[in-house]
């Protein structure tokens, strides 16, 4: 077949291409991916016993667990929290040596509020709890948990029995006398013969050895470079099935479909934060960032779980029918008979730690977006400069560089909030330092900026040069704040620098003297218009092993990186964030972008997805890597627009701008190698396209502040999967090319070369939905084709939503704070629509202090209204509304009369349109702050 | 109530212009705005009450309904400046808080205070205007002189190379009769050095030969162990030097292989077919088992078969059929002759050739001298066929529509910066020396003119420079501006491997303006 041809050509150019796949590890390389991996399905000897249960402030309850093959046993602890959700915690009931947990506050945002709990049934061999609308069914032997909602298993633990937990233990030495020693000498195989039965002790004399000897437990070996282990074998793994569920979702990062694949033919999905060089597409890879949630969608329900572990993790995902003998017994699942179950098995398997699942049980996808964020938080309300357009590049040389492309942008009439300076500007890659040549004088360049209601970014990485004239860096050692080899001494490590080191930003202690570096008095040349970039922060270290930290590098109490690598950049995230906080002294919210990120990183900042590369293959997967990270609660995050690496030709360039502008985070950003690229640079028909698209994206930031406030207080992303307002509808559920803007817009972004039009889904049987541009109407629950010449970006307004707009643009999106709303009121079926819209004074955080505005906006029975619908904000501005725009209305009014409480009625003109159904409402002249109502009669 | 705040600053503004009219149009437009009649968009698509005009509501498609607002995303506000020049600056820019006006008139909401500076602009621009206007005098003047030297170089090189031409063909012909004269002279030199070198070369031959019987006689003396003045099998079998297959012992087969199939051999026998055959395994009996130096040299030969033993005299062979080829002088003869005579020397004990005879010696002086004669023929010739060249090259050039730059031809100017030293040699190529030493590297050779489609002569470039890593060739973008020297005044990287110069010359000056079409004021 010459498709298949293609396709295996297309595999081995892009390979060539791209990512050197010898440095990074696969599951055979790892040490406990290939022991977890092994297991078969089936065998587990984890027995609960079930006469050990305790029960704690009726919430919690603690059983252990007897792993009948070593008789080591571990302490389960199954608690039930607010908000629908329950936890399951498993750790070795007395370790040799304390089990690294993550600290509460650090991914989670504070110790999760327990709830009451029943204990509804207990037998010999089984235990049910009951909670909300749930039952937790804990089974002995062999040991599985089952979730069940309402008579239904939602998600179930430990099915395949692929429980395996590594405790800590001590080096047999010699290693080579062991065999010889075998069942004699040996502690742990005489309690064996001691305690278990006939035949588990038959067999563990085979076994335990056999696992005794496997390599990699005590020292590994990658490429040349050795981990010398000294603690040993410490991983942690076990399934977790989801019954009646096809498709999941989530576990961010990866190059990979929104819908996560089943694994059997490839190696698991991996997280473990690493610095890919020209990450290749459609595989699951780690990347720069890792968050282990993962979402469950069918339809009738969605459910979540939490992996709550930092180190090296493995996933497997495989495709499976449920088990229904044991669940119709369990939970009178007898309604079909015949209809087979589909189900989804996940296998999770951690470096290290001890398993912490978070079990979120929805019902809804709104549900567990608000469930995942009781965990681990919201992402704070960004300032509005912050979803503005950023124009970044590696290098803007100097000054007069960053003067030029500032005065372009205005020359060229195109708007642009931030302007970024990479690496170069800084005096030999110290960071808080200026190369002097370049920027000799950066505040009055950062004011001149600044004048125009812009900011500027510069890049701080966490790798210090090992300099002692250095300032930031001779501190960090002389307070010895470095993290340390397995000798004990301070790490040295090869980055951008050249030799380096890192302050162990896991340390409390560290990352308040870090945040001080940001204050004014000490980042010389910055300005309170200076914000921050935290680059490499995974971290990236050119000569480490998978070229970042070795794993047994050493964090503070002891921890090794092996422990929680996957939160290092999360603290050098939270430490820049927490100084730009200290700098304004709480008042003004805090910018910082980071490339590593992990479950909690929404708190701190945004995030993007790292070195992309000028292809369109690159801009296509853009959409489902971002639904992924929104999905796992990272919310403001966005790719580089035109690509990081190579030189994207003008059609590429100008529909990556269309596709950012409606993406959560939008920046462009370049690759020193590559040519100039700026909007200005283009073709004119290009760059007038590109203008526009810059333009969509300043009009339509009242409805992003307004979806990332509702971000805030309610966990949602902005940018969402279709099946999250339209979760029945089957056809969207491995929808990834297509998404939603909240619950008004939906957004289709031309990804490939050429293409002038683009079948475009519209959900929900009876949904109207209008072009934003042309207000052409399309019904919903079908597929239309749609034109989109290089000029269109497919965006569609749901009939029924009200969406803020903004329509008078200006240089920056501080300088339109004052500029009236123009609302876009989309009519359904029954002539009615709903909005709303959140004000503040877009920079501080006043608003947490009540000064806002909550503002609803109803049509309905041919009148409008505007009220509060939070009675805690007031803030007063001037912004007011210059003009509403009805769409979908069949009869044309005879009059307009707005209506303010203690005014006199005011007779409104107006235009309508009968062919376009089109009403626009002139000039209602009202502060937004006002209650009125307009009818039409 | 918003109405009265506009109409109230809308009527203060109209008494402080000289014409009254709406904020934000200029006087040419004010006419299309009449208070009391209805206002027509400017595009003519629509009519509005006259209230509509800057009442903060777009209403015309072309936004000329609001001159004195940021409400229409296409409008155009005008800024009076007084005293400065009066600009059109976007709508959006009203109200903005940016004071985008010297005279302010684009702030009027009050949230920004605006200072009005049109007065000291005004005095700046002029300055700036007067330094301009001396500049491009004192430049032009230069570039005058510039296009008259360019014209008359032009002119100097048109007469050179019309002369060159012409004696081109002289030199032409001069070149055809020297070469015949030296082919003529050469052809019996060369027989006759050939007869006498044959004559050497036979003798060689002979010497050889002789030598050779003489050791296999010496051999067959040594192996004939039993003097019957024959070699039988018996006597080849003691040498262990005949064993082949290194097995130990010589067999019977062995020894009859090395006796050619004959049960015994003769003196004629071994010496004709025998000893061609072990001459390269021979060794005197008695030597064979001991491996003294004599040995490892002879094992070595044997063994590195790729060094055939009369190499040296294959090589003189060859160094013969040299002199033959005519383009070798006398002086490299005479050098070869001399390595031949320390090859044979060294090798075989052999004489070296003896000189010519005193009539070859002649012959070959005459040969010298006609070879001579051509050689300064034909460099002549080239000589002048590359200053041809050169001037055909200098006469392509593009040196601006009036010669004007061709004054920076041959000359290098060199910028320094922080790190490099970057030079530009004109018409050549340009390049960048790190300060700190390390080699140079060519940022590109001259390629064109680059400068925009109207304004060619703006900008050269230079291409295909050293390569980049991972990037394009390098290539350089030379701005022009006027000044009155020629100098490079900046040197940039604006992407990676895309350099850019500034250069300054006084061809790039254009004639001063005349200063009574200075229009610096159209309204105060």
């Amino acid at each position: 077949m010459n498709w298949l041809l293609l396709c295996v050509l297309l595999i081995s150019v892009v390979e060539i291409l791209s990512v050197s796949r010898e440095n990074f590890k696969t599951c055979d390389q790892s040490g406990f991916c290939k022991r977890h991996r092994a297991m078969q399905p089936g065998s587990s000897p984890y027995v609960v016993l079930m006469d050990s249960i305790k029960i704690f402030e009726s919430s919690t309850v603690e059983l252990q667990i007897l792993n009948t093959k070593n008789n080591v046993r571990l302490l389960l602890q199954v608690s039930a929290l607010k908000d629908n959700t329950a936890r399951v915690k498993i750790n070795e009931l007395d370790p040799i040596k304390k089990r690294y947990e993550i600290p509460v506050g650090d991914a989670l945002v504070g110790e999760p509020k327990l709830q009451n709990m029943k204990v509804l049934e207990r037998t010999d061999g089984s235990i049910t709890l009951g909670f909300e609308d749930n039952k937790i069914l804990i089974t002995s032997k062999p040991f599985r948990i089952d979730f069940i909602n309402n008579d239904e298993a939602v998600v179930s633990i430990n099915t395949q029995g692929l429980l395996k937990f590594e405790h800590y233990r001590k080096k047999e030495t010699p290693p080579a006398q062991e065999e010889t020693a075998d069942g004699q000498e040996s502690d742990t195989n005489n309690e064996e013969q001691q305690e278990g039965g006939d035949e588990a002790g038959e067999e563990n004399k085979e076994e335990t050895p056999q696992e005794e000897e496997e390599s990699g437990m005590w020292e590994e070996t990658f490429k040349n470079f050795h981990d010398s282990k000294p603690f040993g074998p410490s991983s942690v793994g076990m399934d977790v099935s989801f019954p009646g569920f096809e498709h999941v979702y989530g576990i961010p990062q990866h190059a990979d479909s929104f819908a996560l694949k089943t694994t059997k033919s490839t190696d698991p999905y991996r997280l473990f934060n690493l610095d890919v060089f020209e990450y290749e597409l459609y595989n699951p890879m780690a990347l720069y960032g890792s968050i282990p949630v993962m979402m469950a969608h069918n339809e009738k329900r969605t459910v979540g779980i939490f992996w709550h572990n930092a180190a090296e993790t493995w996933i497997d995902i495989s495709s499976n029918t449920a088990d229904k003998n044991f669940l119709s017994k369990m939970a009178d699942l007898v309604n079909g008979g015949s209809n087979e179950i589909p189900q989804t098995d996940t296998h999770w398997m951690s470096e290290s730690g001890v398993i912490d699942i978070f079990i979120m049980l929805g019902p809804s996808a709104h549900d567990v977006y608000y469930q995942y964020a009781q965990l681990t938080g919201t992402t704070n309300l960004p300032p509005l400069f912050g979803i503005s357009y950023h124009q970044c590049r590696w290098n803007y040389n100097d000054q007069e560089d960053v003067k030029n492309v500032d005065a372009n942008f205005d020359l060229y009439d195109i708007p642009y909030d931030v302007i970024w300076l990479d690496i170069e500007h800084t005096d030999g890659k110290r960071y808080f330092t200026w190369d002097g040549e370049k920027f000799p004088n950066s505040e009055e360049m950062i004011n001149n900026v600044a004048a125009k209601g812009r900011k500027m970014v510069t890049i701080v990485d966490p790798h210090l040069k090992r300099d002692d004239n250095f300032a930031v860096y001779k501190e960090a050692k002389d307070l010895d704040h470095m993290v340390k080899n397995k000798d004990g001494n301070e790490y040295d490590g090869w980055c951008w620098p050249g030799s380096s080191s890192w302050p162990d930003f896991t340390n409390p202690e560290v990352r308040r003297w870090w945040a001080t570096k940001f204050l004014l008095d000490n980042y010389k040349g910055s300005t309170p218009a200076l914000f921050t970039w935290n680059d490499m922060n995974e971290p990236s270290v050119f000569n480490g092993p998978e070229i970042t930290f070795h794993k047994d590098v050493i964090h503070m109490d002891g921890f090794e990186n092996r422990d929680m690598h996957n939160l290092y950049g999360q603290y050098v995230l939270q430490a820049t964030s927490e100084g730009l906080l200290l700098r304004s002294e709480n008042k003004e919210r805090p910018f910082v972008l980071s490339r590593a990120f992990f479950a909690g990183s929404q708190r701190y900042g945004a995030i993007w997805t790292g070195d992309n590369m000028g292809e369109w293959g690159h801009l296509k997967i853009s959409l489902p890597m971002l639904l992924s990270i929104n999905l796992a609660g990272v919310t403001f995050s966005g790719a580089d627009v035109g690509g990081f690496f190579k030189n994207p030709d003008a059609e590429l360039l100008t529909r990556w701008y269309q596709a950012g502008a409606f993406q959560p985070f939008f920046r462009a950003h370049a690759h020193i190698d590559t040519k100039r690229r700026e909007p200005y640079i283009q073709p004119e028909e290009n760059m007038k396209i590109i203008r526009q698209a810059i333009i969509a994206r300043y009009s339509y930031l009242p409805l992003w502040y307004t979806l990332f406030y509702e971000g805030e207080t309610k966990g949602i992303a902005p940018m969402r999967p279709l099946w999250v307002e339209y979760p029945a509808d089957k056809n969207t559920f491995t929808m990834d090319d297509e998404y939603l803007l909240g619950t008004s817009l939906l957004v289709k972004p031309i990804t490939e070369q050429g293409q002038t039009g683009t079948q475009v889904y519209f959900p929900g049987q009876n949904e109207l939905w209008y072009d934003v541009e042309t207000f052409k109407l399309y019904n919903g629950g079908q597929s239309v084709y749609v034109d989109a010449p290089l000029s269109k970006i497919p965006v569609f307004q749901r009939g029924g939503s009200i969406v803020p707009r903004k329509l008078r643009i200006r240089r920056s999106s501080s300088l339109m704070v004052h500029d009236p709303f123009t609302l876009i009121v989309c009519l359904d079926k029954k002539e009615s629509a709903k909005g709303n819209l959140y004000v503040d004074d877009y920079h501080s955080f006043n608003y947490r202090r009540g000064e806002y505005l909550h503002r609803e906006f109803t049509f309905d029975q041919n009148e409008f209204r505007s009220q509060s619908v939070d009675v805690h904000g007031n803030i007063s501005t001037k912004e007011w509304i210059e003009k509403i725009i009805v769409v979908g209305l069949n009869k044309e009014p005879s009059k307009a009369v707005l209506n303010v409480k203690g005014k006199e009625p005011q007779i409104l003109q107006w235009e309508y349109s009968s062919y376009d159904k089109e009403l626009i409402i002139r000039k209602p002249g009202v502060n937004i702050a006002t209650d009125f109502s307009i009818q039409l009669s | 109530m918003k109405y009265s705040i506009v109409f109230v600053i809308l009527s203060l503004s109209s008494c402080l212009a000289t014409v009254p009219r709406p904020r934000g149009v200029s006087i040419s437009m004010a006419s299309y705005y009449q208070p009391g009649a209805k206002f027509r968009c400017l595009d003519g698509t629509k009519e509005y009450p006259f209230e509509y005009v800057n009442d903060d509501y777009c209403d015309c498609p072309d936004g000329s309904d609001e001159p004195g607002t940021s409400a229409c995303q296409n409008g155009k506000f005008h800024c009076t400046n007084a005293g400065y020049r009066p600009t059109n600056i976007l709508s959006s820019r009203v109200n903005d808080g940016i004071c985008d006006c010297c005279d302010g008139t684009d702030e009027w909401d009050g949230n920004i205070e605006c200072v009005n500076n049109c007065k000291e602009l005004g005095k700046k621009m002029r300055e700036e205007a007067d330094r301009v206007r001396l500049l491009q005098e004192a430049g032009y003047q230069k570039k005058l002189q510039n296009i008259k030297e360019g014209k008359q170089m032009r002119e100097e090189k048109k007469v050179e190379l019309e002369e060159l031409q012409k004696s081109k063909v002289d030199l032409e012909a001069s070149k055809d009769e020297m070469e015949a004269r030296k082919n003529e002279a050469e052809t019996p030199e060369k027989e006759a050095k050939e007869k006498h070198e044959q004559a050497w070369n036979e003798l060689v031959e002979l010497k050889k030969a002789e030598k050779e019987k003489l050791r296999a006689e010496i051999a067959f003396a040594e192996l004939d162990t039993n003097g019957d003045s024959k070699i039988d099998v018996s006597e080849i079998k003691v040498h262990s030097m005949f064993d082949v297959d290194s097995n130990g012992e010589v067999s019977d087969e062995e020894a009859l292989e090395h006796l050619e199939e004959a049960l015994e051999a003769d003196l004629e026998h071994f010496t004709l077919k025998v000893w061609p055959n072990i001459k390269d395994v021979y060794k005197a009996p008695g030597t064979e088992s001991k491996g003294d130096n004599q040995d490892d040299v002879e094992e070595n030969k044997a063994s590195s078969s790729d060094i055939p033993e009369v190499e040296g005299y294959d090589d003189d062979d060859d160094y013969i059929d040299d002199d033959d080829d005519d383009d070798i002088d006398d002086e490299d003869d005479g050098y070869m002759d001399e390595e031949v005579k320390e090859d044979t020397g060294n090798n075989e004990e052999e004489d070296k050739m003896p000189d010519y005879d005193d009539e070859t010696k002649s012959l070959i002086a005459i040969a010298d001298e006609a070879r001579q004669q051509f050689t300064e023929a034909d460099n002549n010739l080239r000589d002048t066929e590359n200053k041809i060249r050169d001037l055909e090259s200098y006469l392509g050039n593009d040196y601006g529509p009036e010669d004007e730059y061709s004054i920076l031809k041959d000359n290098c100017y060199e910028y320094t910066d922080r790190e490099y030293t970057y030079k530009l040699c004109a018409y050549s190529r340009a390049t960048q020396r790190p300060k700190n030493g390390g080699s140079e590297t060519t940022l590109g050779n001259w390629g064109r003119w680059d400068g925009p489609s109207d304004d060619k002569y703006a900008a050269q470039r230079y291409e295909n420079g050293q390569g980049c890593w991972n990037g394009p060739n390098r290539s350089v973008k030379v701005h022009f501006k006027c000044g009155t020297e020629n100098r490079v005044t900046s040197a940039s990287e604006p992407s990676r491997c895309e350099y850019a110069f500034d250069f300054e010359t006084p061809s790039r000056c254009t004639a001063p303006p005349n200063r009574s079409s200075d229009d610096i004021h159209d309204e105060l």
